[in-house]
Order: C-alpha cells, then sequence, then structure tokens
C-alpha cells in the first residue's frame, strides 16, 4: 500500500520535474530574444524546424494562407541576418523586447517521451524608441524534442490574439 | 474650403508643396475629389463567388459592402442603414440573404434595396419609406475587368476600360499567364499600417531609385536579395562589381494618362525548377510556345492602378491602399492565385509573400519606415517643397499617351502629382 502510494508521488514528482525543465527551457528560449542573441535562438531549432506566427486564430495551415511569419531555418538566418546589417532602418533604433511565458503544459507529461507537446501563453512587449510600446500576446504551441539534457526546438507556433489586426512594422519574432 | 488657385500652388513641373501630406483639409478634399471620383479598386469577384456573399471594405474613408445578388450581379453598397445611418454589415465576409440593422431591425436585400421595416403601421400615410431611396444605397457605377471590380461614386466621367487605359492590359496579361485564362483571390490577406500619407505608398510602387539604399539590409554581401519566386537562381541585384550601385535605368518607367504608371520588368532570373517547368508546360498546352515565352517575360514589376491598387506579377499579388488621414495609411496584401498552375506552386508563392509583404516582411517594413520619416521630416518649415526633378529622356506613346523614360526618372511621380492636381481642381 505504502509503496503505492510512493509509485504515484514518485510518478507525480517526475511529471513536475518535466513540467519544470520544459518551462526552464521555454524562459531561455525566449530569454534569447530579448537578449538579441539570434543567432542561437536559431540553433535551439531542429535542422527543419520551423517557426510560425499564423495571420488567422484558426489557421491551421501555414500554406494555404499567408501568416505574419513562417521560416524555416534558412529564412530565419536571412531574416536575423537581416537584423545584425548596420543599415536595417527598419530597426534603427532597434526593439527592446521583453517576453514573458506562462500557463505552461506539457503533454505528454511521460518524463521518458522523445517528444513533447506543449502549450503556453505569452506577452511580448516590444519598445522602440520614439515610437511607443506595444504589447502582444497569446499562445504559443511547441512541438520540443529531446536531445541529451535538453531539448530542439521541431515547431514553434505563437498565435497572437490580434493577428489578424492591422499591425505597424514587426521586427522581433515573438 | 481651399480654393482651387492655392492647390495649383502646391504642385510645379518638378516640386510638390509639403502640405499634400501633412494638410487634413487637403486629405478630406482628396477623398471627395478623388476617392468619391474615381475608380476605385473595391475587391475581386472571386472573393464572392456564391449570392450572398460579401466582403466589408472601404472607398476612401467610407466602409462599403461588395456582394453578390441573386441575380450574379456584383454591387457595392454604401454600408449604413437607410433609416438612422448605423453601419449595417459588421462582419468582415460572410454570407447573407439579407442585411439586418441591429438598431431596428430593417433589413435590406443583397442589392441593397430596403426590404422590410419593422413595425411598419407606425409610418402614416404617404411616409412609408422608400425601397431605393431608404435603402442601403448603391454605388453608382460598378465594373470589373478580369474579375477585379472597380467602383466609381461619380456617375460622371469615363467608363472603367477608358479610365483604365493601357494599364487594362496588365490585368489581362495576368489572367493569361494562369493555365486556365482566370485569377482568384485566395490564401488570406497581409495587412500593415504607417504613420504616413497613403501617396508615399503611390510614388514608392513607382520608385527604382530607392531599392539598393532603403532595402540594402535584405541583399547578401554579394548585393544580391533572396529569391522572389521558387526556384529562381539568386534574387534582384542591388549592387554589382566592386560593390557599386547597379542602376535599375535600364528596366525603364512608364506614366500614363488618369496618374496610372508602372516600373519595367526586373531583369529575368532562370529557373530550372521541376515545379517551374511543369507551370510552363501548361501554359504552352493552353498558349502555344509564342505566347507562353511573352507571358514569362515580365515586362512590368509594380503596376499602379490609381489610386488605390498596385499589381505585381512576378510573384502575383495586389496591394491596396487605404488612406485612413493625412498621416495614417493601411495596407492590404492580397497572393492572387493562377488558376491551373501547380498547387505547390501557389503555396510557394504564400511563402515567399510571407517574407515580402507581411507586417513582419524583409522588404516592406524599410519602406514603412521610410513613409513614416518622411512623414515626420515633412513636419519641419525651413523648406516646403519635396523635389521630384530626376529626369531622363522621355518617349511618348501617342496611341496610348504612355510616357516612358529611365527607370530612376520620378516621371511616373510628376505624372501622378499633374493627374492628382487635374482631379483636386475639380470643383
Amino acid at each position: 500500500m505504502a509503496g503505492a502510494e510512493n509509485g504515484r508521488g514518485g510518478a507525480a514528482l517526475a511529471e513536475l520535474l518535466v513540467a519544470r525543465e520544459v518551462e526552464r527551457f521555454l524562459i531561455r528560449e525566449v530569454g534569447l530574444l530579448d537578449d538579441r542573441r539570434f543567432e542561437d535562438w536559431i540553433e535551439l531549432f531542429t535542422e527543419d524546424g520551423t517557426y510560425w506566427a499564423p495571420a488567422r486564430v484558426d489557421q491551421d495551415d501555414p500554406w494555404e494562407h499567408v501568416s505574419l511569419f513562417f521560416d524555416d531555418r534558412e529564412l530565419m538566418t536571412t531574416r536575423l541576418a537581416r537584423l545584425r546589417h548596420p543599415r536595417v532602418y527598419a530597426q534603427i533604433p532597434h526593439s527592446r523586447t521583453s517576453h514573458t511565458i506562462g500557463n505552461v503544459t506539457v503533454d505528454p507529461p511521460d518524463p521518458d517521451a522523445d517528444a513533447y507537446e506543449v502549450g503556453a501563453r505569452f506577452v511580448m512587449l516590444d519598445y522602440r524608441s520614439g515610437h511607443g510600446q506595444r504589447s502582444f500576446g497569446g499562445r504559443y504551441d511547441y512541438r520540443l524534442v529531446r536531445e541529451g539534457d535538453s531539448f530542439r526546438i521541431a515547431s514553434k507556433k505563437a498565435t497572437l490574439l490580434n493577428c489578424d489586426a492591422v499591425h505597424e512594422a514587426i521586427s522581433i519574432p515573438f | 474650403m481651399l480654393a482651387n488657385g492655392d492647390l495649383s500652388r502646391l504642385v510645379t513641373d518638378t516640386r510638390i508643396h509639403r502640405d499634400l501630406f501633412q494638410d487634413r483639409a487637403i486629405f478630406d478634399l482628396e477623398m471627395e475629389r478623388i476617392f468619391a471620383r474615381s475608380w476605385v479598386y473595391v475587391g475581386h469577384d472571386s472573393q464572392v463567388p456564391e449570392p450572398g456573399d460579401f466582403l466589408c471594405t472601404r472607398i476612401g474613408a467610407q466602409p462599403v459592402v461588395m456582394v453578390r445578388h441573386t441575380d450574379g450581379k456584383v454591387h457595392v453598397l454604401y454600408n449604413r442603414c437607410g433609416h438612422r445611418g448605423v453601419k449595417v454589415v459588421a462582419e468582415e465576409e460572410g454570407n447573407a440573404k439579407r442585411f439586418m440593422c441591429m438598431y431596428h431591425g430593417w433589413t435590406y436585400d443583397t442589392n441593397g434595396d430596403l426590404d422590410f421595416v419593422t413595425q411598419p403601421e407606425g409610418y402614416p400615410e404617404g411616409r412609408h419609406p422608400d425601397k431605393v431611396r431608404d435603402g442601403m444605397g448603391r454605388i453608382a457605377r460598378v465594373d470589373d475587368l478580369c474579375g477585379f471590380v472597380f467602383a466609381n461614386q461619380s456617375e460622371e466621367g469615363p467608363g472603367l476600360r477608358d479610365w483604365l487605359g493601357a494599364n487594362a492590359v496588365c490585368l489581362e496579361d495576368l489572367a493569361d499567364s494562369a493555365p486556365d485564362g482566370e485569377v482568384e483571390i485566395r490564401g488570406g490577406v497581409h495587412r500593415y499600417m504607417y504613420r504616413g500619407n497613403w501617396k508615399f505608398q503611390i510614388d514608392n510602387l513607382s520608385d527604382m531609385y530607392h531599392p539598393a539604399y532603403s532595402h540594402e539590409s535584405s541583399s547578401r554581401p554579394t548585393g544580391q536579395q533572396f529569391a522572389r519566386r521558387k526556384g529562381d537562381k539568386g534574387g534582384i541585384e542591388f549592387r554589382g562589381k566592386r560593390g557599386r550601385v547597379k542602376s535599375m535605368d535600364p528596366l525603364g518607367v512608364s506614366a500614363l494618362p488618369n496618374g496610372h504608371s508602372w516600373q519595367g520588368g526586373l531583369p529575368q532570373i532562370e529557373n530550372t525548377s521541376e515545379l517551374h517547368r511543369e507551370y510552363v508546360r501548361r501554359l504552352e498546352a493552353r498558349h502555344g510556345p509564342e505566347r507562353t515565352k511573352e507571358v514569362l517575360t515580365k515586362t512590368r514589376h509594380n503596376v499602379i492602378f490609381y489610386p488605390n491598387m498596385a499589381m505585381q506579377e512576378l510573384n502575383p499579388h495586389i496591394r491596396v491602399i487605404r488612406p485612413v488621414a493625412a498621416d495614417l495609411t493601411e495596407i492590404f496584401v492580397y497572393p492572387i492565385r493562377l488558376k491551373g498552375a501547380p498547387e505547390q506552386m501557389f503555396r510557394e508563392q504564400i511563402r515567399i509573400l510571407n517574407g515580402t509583404h507581411s507586417a513582419s516582411s524583409m522588404v516592406q517594413t524599410d519602406d514603412v519606415e521610410a513613409f513614416a520619416r518622411a512623414q515626420e521630416g515633412l513636419s519641419t518649415t525651413g523648406n516646403e517643397w519635396i523635389l521630384l526633378a530626376r529626369a531622363g529622356e522621355e518617349k511618348v506613346d501617342p496611341a496610348t499617351g504612355r510616357v516612358s523614360s529611365i527607370g530612376t526618372s520620378e516621371v511616373a511621380m510628376r505624372n501622378h502629382y499633374a493627374t492628382w492636381l487635374s482631379l483636386m481642381s475639380r470643383a
């Protein structure tokens, strides 16, 4: 009886640990964007990984409908290399961002799984000197794959609450 | 009210006054004299394929509904109730048998006629609302070319084809670039805005002088931009040997009557992908090899349909310019699907359009930055003028009135403001 309780407790603890591990990974991931470590951010994606910000809240396909972002590694590299260019006028002065992540869910909770479907909510503040501060927020959906003692991102989808609004220029990924 | 004499002082042969961008009274007058009296692009009939299908948009600053009536005809209606003026249709798009006003429950047919007035006994003899006069109101003239629907709020002036002139061919060529001979708008819309005047976008679309400078950050150290089409071996070359900026003069620019214009086509880039070859095969099946070759040789890049639409054939899309205020403009960009082309081609089109024309694109973001900085720069009073003096040799085609010149000539912008002044000067 006591053993069974320990088993349940052990499983709960393992779930908690994997949830915490995922959360720490995500905090680090969005932190790289805030720290403008774009090259390191790209490295978190698998070779065929994608970053997607749909233009509709109910959009289930990035190929049949336009998106705010739909980048494979190659496009991410082109985009973020541009941000390093000395004359990227849309980013002079460049954005300061702050990404906050929360309400993280991990599926499956099994600590030994190879891949996880992760859900989260986010808020990103974007401030360009002289342009005021904007706030973006919504839902993240990730597919993370285990790699050693960490993860890599097979896909990241950022669905903005107002993804279909008429936006001013956006430069930094959500 | 501005007097016409005041307006003519604002546009000279080579300069335009900053008031054209800063003055709210001028903006209001533009809505009245340009947007309410010209053929303004509204939408494509593929966006309302079935009776009852509707799409809400704007003509100038006015909300309108483009809708297909039960008889198949496309109407453009003012989006207001005939009773107290409440905006009737709130959804962006959809299908309706009738439109009902939320305020007192009046209903309208999909041609805008008044259908039913609630509690009709409250209107005594002789006071009952009239089917047409108290309807939503139809825009005076609606016409289309290759499915592109334009509306004109004025009964006067030329018909659509005359208004478009040589630009009409551009829409026909676009249709010919579809193996089924038809295009449709599909795949949603990119929307973005900038804190600047709508005319900056018009001028920019005929500006082949700016890319190597404004968009330098989108090019590789070799001076070449990313490819604009799947399978293309590279993209636009901003710089040539030793890093010198490559002039776009050889591409040419054309100015047409009624403010329209186009940029010459970008240099052909080789595409040997299987996808492209399949597309060519399908085109040849329709047109034969000769016409196919013509269709594939893009002789125009951005084509401006004054005052509010531009089309690009290379990665087919249209751009709709929506003025909001003197210093605020929205841009809507719609992908165009070439019917009968390989489905994968459209998917790649969508993917590339995300990179070039979304709110987070690698190209438009530089342009809108320039527009906002122009709006701010023009608030200075030390120099009241914008200079549009670049010119090269000009050739006139007497049949169409088309003036062509070197790529970086500002002739299309001068033409734009000549039309602007002529439209604005009509009381």
